[in-house]
């Protein structure tokens, strides 16, 4: 596959070698994919997929221009070139943007699990009918498993460029989610659980429908609470869903072009010195681990905010340069069809030293947060939130009833100052990580 | 592709006994292009193509796409889509291939694959020009314009052929205003089935303003209020409170899992007497407007709820055929890569009666809704939100002033019955709206509307319990 795929690339790099003085990168994907979806024990939804394509970078004349294509034949691949060049005629002239130049060798990594295509279809079907059993098995209130799903993929990416750069990796991820109903009386609660990792013996197929089972029966009853400004609890889930917003202000990019409430920060104290945000695509055993970059810059841990002090920004090779610094190894591609952009690999939130039921025991009246709706709708420029709300009331300490129907309003920037507790209970969804943590006050809107 | 190669497709997917087979094609084109820090910085185009083959098998689907566009891997991947299916294989020895005649035409006036590249880049710059003018405070201006041109062919086991070249505009202005330390932005956009000629009503220009205005109203608007009150809704501001409200409700897919708090409902009055609520695919030109869904069926106008009472879902062909009916054309999905699903086209609350500017004149103490953003639903217990992207306090029948950072929180069901008042105007706003991972456009609309009371979760005074509490 590699081998075929470098010629590919090798072969757009001659085509528009022909056209002129001008820098070149190809972008190379093949990916393959099954999902697979189990109702009431039965396979209701199987998929398989195959897709591949590249994607093509030119700079002439300072001009950058972009174009991509899934159709390899030689025809195509002389239209891309050609029309990669087109676009560029029309985009404005900057001396900063570079395209990537050798790099003699990359971090080895391991994050191609073969035994996940070992594994008979058959296994996979049963891993998730036990996550559907499990889930069931709970309580039984569980009254519908909306899905039970398996899901893997493989893909390779190939990245070469006129500059000499030859990259190639071969990546496997595979995992499992459910999302399940309770039921009590007239009142239907929603709950999920998933583990996504690089490794098929990891999955555990019992704690995924145990744990969506768990939060759609602890939800039952739920109902809103009068308006009021109070401790907020987050668990790990929803933290991960705010450092979503975060890192638009955390990108070199935003910030460059003035869109960011970290602009001009850097240095200064930000967040609460219980604060440390990190992103870091070398960490073994992660989704967002790869060798190498979009640009293939080798991939780094960098640190963005320390004890509640910003340290620096994501970058990736235009917004390096732009701001005199070097890329963190943050260009990020999300297929071959669009521009490589600053991104995140691996980004969490380290780590505290309290465990999280101390965090909920010192709170007179409180809510623990454990689902919330319109995160896309948080503004991450001016940082700006109000976003619906449901999860448990916290009375003298202890979790009591179901919370929903109520919205959470502030600014993700005043909400960092205010965090006087963070768990120790560090939890990855997918490429993301964060432990619970404790605002101090927060405006919840209800009845 | 010919209808005999198709036809071998079909078989082959059909050859271990399964119900039904399904041949997707799609050949689409896109151009975006991108303008930021007050030049073009990017330009992107290319085509992407595939084929998706879906095979039914009692209740199981299976789903395979490829974008190697060989018959020999064709036929491959059709054989991997059914196998599961575990029968003595039935299907004819040719397929004897009709096209349904489809209700609707759009015309495409100007194609935007005859339109100069420079051409494109000046409206945009026009954009951002216009958009810069507004004010010294405007400190980012971002103009994202794409055009899409998608050739498809749809042919199934059942005989339905049917080839569609679909074309959709849009553009989008965001900009960003600055004073001090308070940043807002203030987003404006609009598309549809259409051409270059999308310009001619909504000139680049006046987008940029708007963009621009409202991110400089924002910066002198006061924090929004919290708690219960009344919410006028102007036609003005779109129709995200009908679709994630009732909507998403309404697909059939939802109703069947058990997935939703409008299953088992219909014939009841789940409404307001004054609500009427339609999803139409035969709009001209609109953005979720379709001549054949995904699945080939034409585009139809479905009443969803009539005067208040429940009528219709929204159907694709599996959730139409488990009830033995026909589908209602909402049968959607994003590309090859994805099996269709009930998705909404554009979908509106029907006007009323009222005049449009007597409405506020109804509210003494509340919240006047000028422009929503995005919104999401549980559809499981009803509860939804949707983003306010320009609001302001109505005290008396009369505008006070411009508050920000304020989300609506409601209950489907309830909202629908607490609908009071229904002007007679109409306005629609364009979205990308999202299911189980896959992006379809569509519009929403909704006329002027009172809602007695929802849940306003902004920062600052609680007016719902009659009590003034500063936080």
């Amino acid at each position: 596959m590699q081998e075929k795929l470098q010629n590919i690339a090798e072969k757009v790099l001659e085509l528009a070698c022909l056209k002129g003085d001008l820098q070149t990168e190809v972008f190379m994907l093949d990916a393959q994919e099954l999902s697979l979806e189990v109702s009431s024990k039965e396979v209701e939804n199987m998929k398989i997929s195959q897709e591949r394509g590249l994607g093509l970078r030119v700079i002439k004349e300072s001009r950058l221009g972009y174009a991509y294509t899934s159709d390899l034949s030689k025809l195509a691949l002389e239209s891309v070139v050609d029309k990669a060049i087109y676009n560029s005629r029309e985009t404005q002239p900057d001396s900063c943007w570079e395209l990537p130049k050798r790099v003699n060798e990359y971090q080895r990594m391991s994050i191609y699990d073969e035994q996940i295509f070992k594994v008979p279809v058959e296994e996979k079907i049963k891993l998730a009918q036990s996550v559907e059993e499990a889930a069931r098995n709970y309580d039984a209130r569980v009254a519908i498993i909306e899905k039970a799903v398996y899901q893997e993929a493989q893909y390779h990416v190939t990245l070469l460029s006129s500059l000499g750069l030859s990259g190639h990796y071969q990546a496997a991820y595979c995992g499992s989610y459910a999302a399940v109903v309770g039921r009590e009386n007239d009142d239907n609660q929603t709950g999920f659980g998933m583990q996504f990792g690089l490794k098929y013996s990891e999955i555990d197929p019992k704690s995924i429908g145990e744990e969506a089972a768990m939060k759609a029966v602890r939800m039952l009853g739920a109902k809103t609470i009068p308006s009021a400004n109070i401790p907020i609890v987050f668990d790990p889930y929803i933290g991960t869903k705010f450092l979503g917003v975060l890192q638009i202000a955390l990108s070199g990019e935003a910030v460059l072009k003035g869109k960011s409430f970290y602009r001009g920060k850097e240095g200064m104290t930000v967040a609460s010195p219980l604060i440390t945000i990190i992103d870091d695509g070398t960490m073994p055993n992660k989704l967002g681990s790869t060798p190498f970059d979009g640009e293939g810059i080798p991939t780094t841990k960098t640190v963005l905010v320390e004890n509640g002090r910003l340290i620096g920004y994501l970058h990736n090779l235009y917004t390096a340069g732009k701001s005199g610094v070097t890329s963190t190894g943050n260009s990020v591609r999300g297929s071959y069809k669009s521009t490589p952009e600053v991104g995140t690999t691996n980004l969490y939130l380290q780590a505290g030293e309290t465990n999280p039921l101390d965090i909920v025991k010192e709170i007179k009246r409180g809510l623990y947060v454990t689902d919330i709706m319109g995160m896309h709708t948080a503004n991450p420029v001016s940082g700006d939130f109000s976003l619906g709300a449901a999860g448990l009331l916290i009375e003298n300490g202890e979790l009591t009833h179901a919370v929903k129907g109520v919205a959470i309003a502030g600014n993700i920037k005043e909400m960092l100052e205010s965090i006087d507790a963070v768990g120790n209970d560090l939890t990855f969804f997918i490429a993301k990580g964060a432990p619970t943590i404790r605002v101090k006050a927060m405006s919840v809107s209800g009845a | 592709m010919d209808k005999r190669e198709i036809g071998e497709i079909l078989k082959k997917a059909l050859g271990h006994g399964a119900d039904f087979a399904e041949f997707f094609l799609e050949h689409k084109e896109t151009t975006s292009v991108f303008c930021e820090e007050n030049r073009i910085e990017r330009i992107n185009s290319g085509i992407d193509e595939g084929v998706g083959i879906r095979v039914i098998h009692n209740n199981s689907t299976s789903y395979a796409y490829t974008n190697d566009l060989s018959l020999e891997r064709l036929l491959e991947v059709a054989e991997t889509a059914g196998k599961a299916a575990q029968k003595e294989a039935r299907y004819p020895e040719t397929f004897n291939f009709i096209t349904p005649s489809a209700e609707a035409q759009f015309n495409i006036r100007i194609p935007p694959s005859e339109i100069k590249l420079e051409t494109k880049t000046s409206k945009i710059l026009e954009a951002n020009k216009a958009a810069r003018g507004v004010d010294p405070r405007i400190r980012q201006v971002t103009v994202s314009y794409g055009d899409i041109k998608q050739d498809i062919i749809i042919a199934n086991s059942e005989g339905i052929y049917v080839e569609d070249a679909r074309t959709r505009t849009r553009i989008a202005v965001n900009a960003v205003a600055a004073e001090n330390d308070v940043i807002q932005t203030g987003y404006f956009s609009a598309g549809g089935v259409t051409g270059f000629e999308l310009f001619d009503d909504n000139p680049a220009s006046v987008l940029g303003e708007n963009a621009a205005r409202r991110a400089v109203l924002m910066l002198s608007a006061q924090a929004a209020p919290s708690g219960k009150m009344p919410v006028v809704m102007d036609s003005k501001a779109g129709g995200t409170m009908i679709h994630e409200a009732c909507g998403h409700g309404l697909e059939a897919d939802l109703v069947h899992k058990g997935l939703s708090v409008y299953a088992g409902k219909k014939g009841e009055q789940v409404a307001s007497p004054l609500v009427t609520v339609i999803d139409d695919a035969l709009i001209p030109n609109k953005y979720g407007s379709l001549r054949y869904d995904d699945e080939g069926k034409p585009g139809q106008k479905t009443v969803l709820i009539k005067n208040g009472v429940l009528e219709e879902f929204m159907y694709d062909y599996q959730t139409a055929h488990k009830e033995g009916r026909e589908s209602t054309g909402n049968g959607r999905r994003e590309s090859y890569q994805n099996r269709p699903i009930p998705r909404m086209r554009n979908t509106y609350i029907a006007p009323g009666n009222t005049k449009p500017h007597k409405i506020m004149k109804e509210v003494e103490d509340g919240l006047l809704v000028m422009a929503m953003g995005g919104g999401q639903v549980n559809t499981t217990n009803g509860d939804y939100v949707f983003d306010v992207a320009e609001g302001y306090l109505i005290k008396d029948g009369e505008i006070v002033a411009p508050v920000r950072g304020a989300t609506l929180t409601g209950n489907g069901p309830s909202t629908l019955q607490a609908i009071e008042m229904v002007g007679s105007d109409l306005g629609y706003t364009i979205g990308v709206c999202g299911k189980d991972g896959q992006g379809v456009p569509v519009s929403d609309a909704q006329p002027t509307i009172l809602v007695k009371e929802l849940i306003v979760g902004g920062r600052g005074i609680d007016k719902s319990n009659g009590k003034i509490r500063r936080i």
